[in-house]
């Protein structure tokens, strides 16, 4: 029994039951969507706008329509002290690449093979940073998630398909994953509200 | 002999028999690796029926080893369970027991 039981794949599948729901897939796929949106209509605001708006409108649905069916669980103070310190640093990394991004691109005069290769140094980097989030997530599916992003930087140079449609492309694949995933876990998990009362009650 | 005997009955009777239930084992080791867990979380992830989470639930919290607090999110009731620091130690104990025991028995 005592062997059966591996505290750590307790504490690995309690984790996990976070991502289960594919809300973090549509929330990463709307944030690269807006990313290419916000290039394709110049508005730079786009990308700042759709992390906040989606971060927080993603916690209202984990509210409303998680919770109710998986229940609430809290993890340790230790786990939440370091969810959180790699979440600060994750974006911070992508705060960083945002202003790098914006810096490099917006001075007069860079070499010739920058230019040429920006599109495939950004992606490579977002998706760096995506992989990143997969391996601390522990989440496999999210590197399917950088593949398509950085996919879109080399369909771009090489096939002559425009950056911002790669990212929007790869935004909105990856908004269609997440939201199978969602249907998925709705119909696997259906709410328990009745049965919850009734033992309440007991 | 007399000896080898008492090393591996020692750890055996200390066994905590409310722990060494199967289903109990698996509640603490969930509320283990948690700060709070609610009643639903815990029966999505053990599989158990409400009756049966329920009253296991009942037989921990009597041995003191977990709270149950319930409270209404808005007109909705709401069960949530944590492990206290008796509980906490018991579970640590009777792993550690096991493991005495397990470690004492003769190779093949």
């Amino acid at each position: 029994m005592i062997e059966d039981i591996n505290l750590k794949e307790i504490q690995r599948k309690v984790y996990l039951t976070f991502f289960q729901d594919g809300l973090w897939d549509i929330f990463l796929g709307l944030f690269i969507l807006g990313w290419g949106l916000s290039i394709l209509t110049e508005a730079a605001y786009l990308p700042g706008v759709s992390f906040l708006g989606i971060y927080f409108a993603i916690w209202g649905i984990k509210k409303w329509l998680i919770y109710p069916r998986i229940g609430y669980v809290r993890f340790s103070a230790s786990s939440r002290r370091r969810i959180t310190a790699r979440f600060i640093i994750f974006l911070t990394v992508v705060l960083l690449l945002g202003i790098i991004a914006g810096l490099v691109w917006g001075i007069g005069t860079r070499p010739q093979w920058l230019a040429d290769y920006f599109p495939l140094i950004f992606n490579g980097m977002l998706a760096a940073i995506v992989c990143l989030a997969a391996y601390w997530a522990r989440v496999n599916r999210f590197y399917l998630h950088a593949v398509l992003i950085f996919l879109g930087a080399v369909f771009h140079l090489w096939l002559g398909i425009r950056w911002e449609f790669g990212f929007i492309g790869a935004g909105g694949i990856i908004v269609l994953i997440g939201l199978g995933i969602l249907i998925i876990f709705l119909r696997k998990y259906p709410k328990m509200v009745e049965e919850a009362q009734n033992s309440d009650r007991q | 002999m007399t000896d080898n005997n008492s090393e591996v009955q020692e750890p055996i009777t200390k066994i905590d028999k409310l722990i060494h239930e199967p289903s109990r084992y698996m509640l603490l080791a969930y509320l283990y690796v948690v700060e709070v867990a609610d009643f639903l979380f815990l029966l999505r992830q053990t599989g158990m029926t409400w009756g049966n989470l329920s009253a296991h639930l009942s037989k921990l919290e009597a041995a003191g080893y977990v709270v149950i607090e319930k409270e209404f999110l808005g007109k909705k009731p709401h069960t949530t369970v944590r492990l206290t620091d008796q509980g906490r130690n018991a579970f640590e104990e009777y792993r550690g027991n096991m493991k005495r025991v397990l470690d004492n028995l003769p190779a093949k």
